[in-house]
């Protein structure tokens, strides 16, 4: 094969442009997400959003809370293991985060819908719009990490994976862990 | 693990018509789909403020091609004539096309970072455009909320009698930004990744430095406001209450969420504009360009500053008045870096040996124009004086010296000097003189008048003058803006002309036309797909090699002179 | 690289970052002040933050720009915050 010669630096090549693109997106991801959160911070503590506390389920969101951190982790080791070649052990714990992250939204959309059947939907507050908007927002990012997380699971049976791409779909995946460590303290707890 | 991986850049046998022009991965088709797209939606824009001036003229009369305005199409068109200029035409033609077209040509790449997302983003662009028009034809109507969408009015379908047209006008833009937010990726990363051996970053053309802060300052400031759209889009549709007071929200929010990313969005345009004029001076001065490292270190204060100065457009907007000092200050600050760079580009010319070809003319055109422009942002600037003319014509016309003087002078500085590279013919002259000369007296004609009717009290967004009895013994202003306003549209048919007729009857250009010492100037006219053939290029110097002492020609090109050409004896390229 | 060490020191962060949770879980129970408690909460968030960002991005392994790219709008956004306090809570 001809092409091989070229495969390690074009590789190596693909490999640091989608890391520095993927971290340029997350910037802007980090204004997208600082602008709101900003705006939900100037709200509550202006007295405009005034956190219901006795309708949240703190539990619910503790629990939620533990399986997006441990599927973090479960990403970070399946890099690990793609850096090292070991497809079978990157393919489980591919699998361990695409099942993270469906509990997460499986368990965000019981979340919903017992607050909307007390009537605490969207609209009925300044803190539920941001309640809402927020958490949408996060789980709408969760969804799209987990389509990625299972495509790259498929390709790693099919052969077509490459590491960098777990590289770059980790990032996205722990970016999207790091909003959420800061919402849940601030609709959850504070 | 098995690479089946091809080698990049191996198809080069002829493509089909589809794969050619429209799913085309090559740069610099995709720059001129972008510039065909702006173009377009320009001649749409200059329709919607031809019927708009007609209207301020001659209130309340048949516009000739449009028919009857009256005051709810006149918010329309005031609405959609910003947001179509700005969003997509500005930014289509000054960071879409010029950024496609000459970041990897300046910098020696062969095509974008990732050619795949940069067809994207054109064809998300395309979609977001479509979407605006279509909102034209939509029950209701387009939107009238300003281009600033303020709330409460757009918050509430209720309250313009405007529901889809102005959600369709939202959704046009949450397309547009994420076209602009993956092709600003694009740009940073082929900048940061795929220089070619020697281009060092303080070997890089300023223009490649401009588009860089631009789109860095457009992925780092359009956040807020996506998150802001998103909670209008929410008000509109959900209904919750994020910007109307009386469901406890904060209409003055969205002036923050807007305006923080609204100010870095004006350097945005007028960065490429910037940077397109810088290249165009050396060039036709045959002078190194003065102060290389002061213009790059300005531009980057004048982004960091752009973060931190948005509430000058909201001094009279009831917002703490304790924020008026603070951003009268850094606003004034902001023209320090800005007036670096005018003097640098004063001094880039001073005694060079000017030759007025098109481009020129041109980038002249930009820096006193801009001029201009930046000297009546210092009366706005200033919170005491904005009290007043804010929101009147005289803030119109300010808008219109610093965007036209980057979006037409800058952008057709660009357009002239790089056509030949582009289609590989030159623009027709003639034309061209007939073009500038007439774009700069009608621009001045049309817009200098507008200082005054502002400051004589007429506000923005009124839809007949005449209703007011300061403004109406200067109504001779209207009309007389209006009829230059003819004569400005009417100079860029010629430019249409010229742009279609030099397509087949231009003189064919040669590579390098200008004797210019950027890398670009190397490759043929028009660059083959993959730029370059079989050769990469090196880079030995910096950009601006022109009437160096001691050599036997007037400039010196950046790229290294290739072993073949070496061993022919022959010299740098 | 060596594999195993680098799979036990992701092993650790994770302990970490629950522990942090649980921290942050008990801390309203804590006999001192509202404000205390929510400061110390966000804290530990940006405790977690960093170390996420730290140990599983990879960032300490970056060069300067990655790291640039990370902060810049971090920064931005706290200027944000900070620019609306006069409008939104100063005028209570």
């Amino acid at each position: 094969m001809t092409t091989m010669a070229h495969a390690p630096t074009h590789l190596s090549e693909a490999a640091s442009r989608s890391k520095v693109a993927i971290w340029w997106f997350l910037a802007s991801e980090i204004m997208l997400f600082g602008g709101l959160i900003a705006s939900f911070v100037i709200s509550r503590l202006g007295g405009g959003a005034q956190v219901d506390h006795s309708q949240l389920n703190v539990l619910v969101a503790a629990v939620n809370t533990f399986i997006l951190l441990s599927s973090s982790y479960t990403m970070v080791e399946a890099f690990a293991c793609a850096a090292r070649g070991d497809r079978r052990g990157m393919r489980m714990f591919l699998a361990f985060t695409v099942l993270g992250g469906l509990a997460f939204l499986g368990i965000k959309a019981y979340e919903y819908t017992g607050e909307i059947l007390h009537g605490f939907t969207p609209w009925a507050g300044t803190f539920w719009s941001f309640y809402y908007t927020m958490t949408g927002l996060h789980a709408l990012h969760v969804a799209i990490g987990v389509i990625a997380n299972a495509a790259l699971c498929v390709g790693a049976r099919l052969g077509t994976e490459r590491p960098y791409r777990v590289e770059v779909a980790g990032l996205y995946w722990h970016f999207v862990d790091i909003v959420w460590i800061f919402l849940f303290p601030l609709v959850y707890l504070s | 693990m098995t690479m089946t991986a091809t080698a990049p850049h191996e198809h080069h046998e002829a493509a089909g018509f589809f794969r050619t022009y429209l799913y085309s991965t090559d740069h610099k088709m995709i720059a001129k789909q972008y510039l065909l797209l702006g173009l377009i939606m320009a001649v749409v824009g200059g329709f919607l403020s031809y019927a708009m001036r007609w209207q301020l003229a001659w209130p309340d009369t048949e516009v000739p091609g449009f028919g009857f305005v009256g005051p709810e199409t006149f918010n329309v068109l005031v609405t959609n004539h910003g947001t179509i200029m700005v969003f997509f035409v500005a930014m289509p033609i000054l960071l879409g096309s010029f950024g496609n077209f000459l970041i990897p040509l300046m910098i020696g790449a062969r095509d974008m970072a990732f050619p795949r997302l940069n067809a994207l983003s054109f064809w998300l662009l395309a979609l977001g455009s479509t979407v605006l028009c279509v909102s034209f034809f939509v029950p209701g109507g387009a939107a009238p909320a300003g281009w600033t969408g303020y709330p409460p009015l757009s918050a509430k379908a209720e309250y313009t009698g405007v529901n889809w047209g102005l959600n369709l006008w939202l959704l046009a833009h949450a397309i547009e930004f994420a076209a602009f937010l993956l092709g600003g990726v694009n740009f940073l990363t082929t900048v940061v990744t795929m220089r070619a051996p020697g281009m060092t970053m303080g070997r890089l053309p300023l223009v490649i430095w401009q588009q860089v802060a631009a789109a860095t300052l457009f992925l780092l400031s359009v956040g807020p406001l996506i998150a802001g759209a998103v909670m209008l889009l929410m008000d509109r549709l959900v209904g919750t209450g994020f910007f109307i007071p009386e469901r406890g929200g904060e209409p003055l929010l969205w002036q923050h969420l807007f305006w923080f990313f609204g100010h870095p969005e004006v350097y945005v345009v007028l960065l490429p504009a910037l940077g397109a004029a810088l290249e165009v001076y050396p060039v036709f001065s045959r002078k190194p360009v003065f102060g290389y490292r002061w213009i790059i270190w300005a531009t980057i204060c004048a982004g960091a500053l752009s973060f931190i100065v948005w509430a000058h457009h909201m001094f009279v907007s009831g917002m703490d008045p304790r924020l008026a000092m603070p951003f009268s200050i850094t606003t004034i600050l902001i023209s320090v870096p800005f007036a670096l760079t005018v003097f640098a580009m004063v001094a880039s010319l001073y005694r060079g040996s000017i030759s007025f070809e098109l481009p020129m003319l041109w980038g002249l055109g930009f820096l006193a124009m801009f001029t201009t422009g930046g000297l009546t942002g210092i009366f706005l600037g200033s919170a005491p004086a904005d009290i007043y003319l804010n929101s009147t014509y005289f803030v119109v016309a300010h808008f219109h010296y610093t965007l036209i003087s980057a979006v037409i002078f800058g952008g057709y500085a660009g357009i002239y000097y790089w056509f030949p590279k582009m289609f590989g013919r030159m623009l027709g002259t003639r034309l061209g003189q007939l073009h500038f000369w007439s774009t700069l007296v009608f621009f001045n004609l049309t817009f200098f008048p507008l200082h005054w009717i502002g400051i004589a009290g007429m506000v923005r967004r009124i839809a007949n003058p005449l209703q007011y009895e300061m403004v109406a013994p200067h109504q001779w202003i209207n009309v007389f803006s209006t009829l230059s306003l003819l004569g400005l549209v009417a100079s860029q048919l010629v430019f249409f002309l010229n742009f279609f007729l030099s397509q087949f009857r231009g003189r064919p250009a040669p590579a390098n036309p200008w004797n210019a010492t950027t890398l670009e100037w190397t490759a043929p006219s028009p660059p083959p797909h993959g730029n370059w053939g079989a050769s990469m290029p090196a880079v030995e110097r910096w950009p601006y090699e022109y009437s160096a002492p001691g050599a036997d020609r007037d400039w010196v090109g950046q790229r290294a002179p290739t072993v073949e050409a070496l061993l022919r004896g022959e010299g740098r390229a | 690289m060596n594999g195993t060490t680098m799979t036990r020191g992701y092993v650790i962060i994770w302990a970490w970052l629950l522990l942090l949770m649980t921290l942050s879980l008990f801390a309203s129970t804590l006999p001192v002040s509202r404000a205390a408690i929510v400061t110390l909460m966000f804290v530990v968030a940006a405790v977690k933050a960093v170390l996420v960002a730290l140990h599983f991005m990879h960032l300490k392994l970056e060069q300067w720009l990655i790291y640039a790219i990370a902060i810049l709008p971090v920064l931005l956004v706290l200027g944000l915050m900070v620019a609306l306090f006069p409008d939104f809570v100063l005028a209570r």
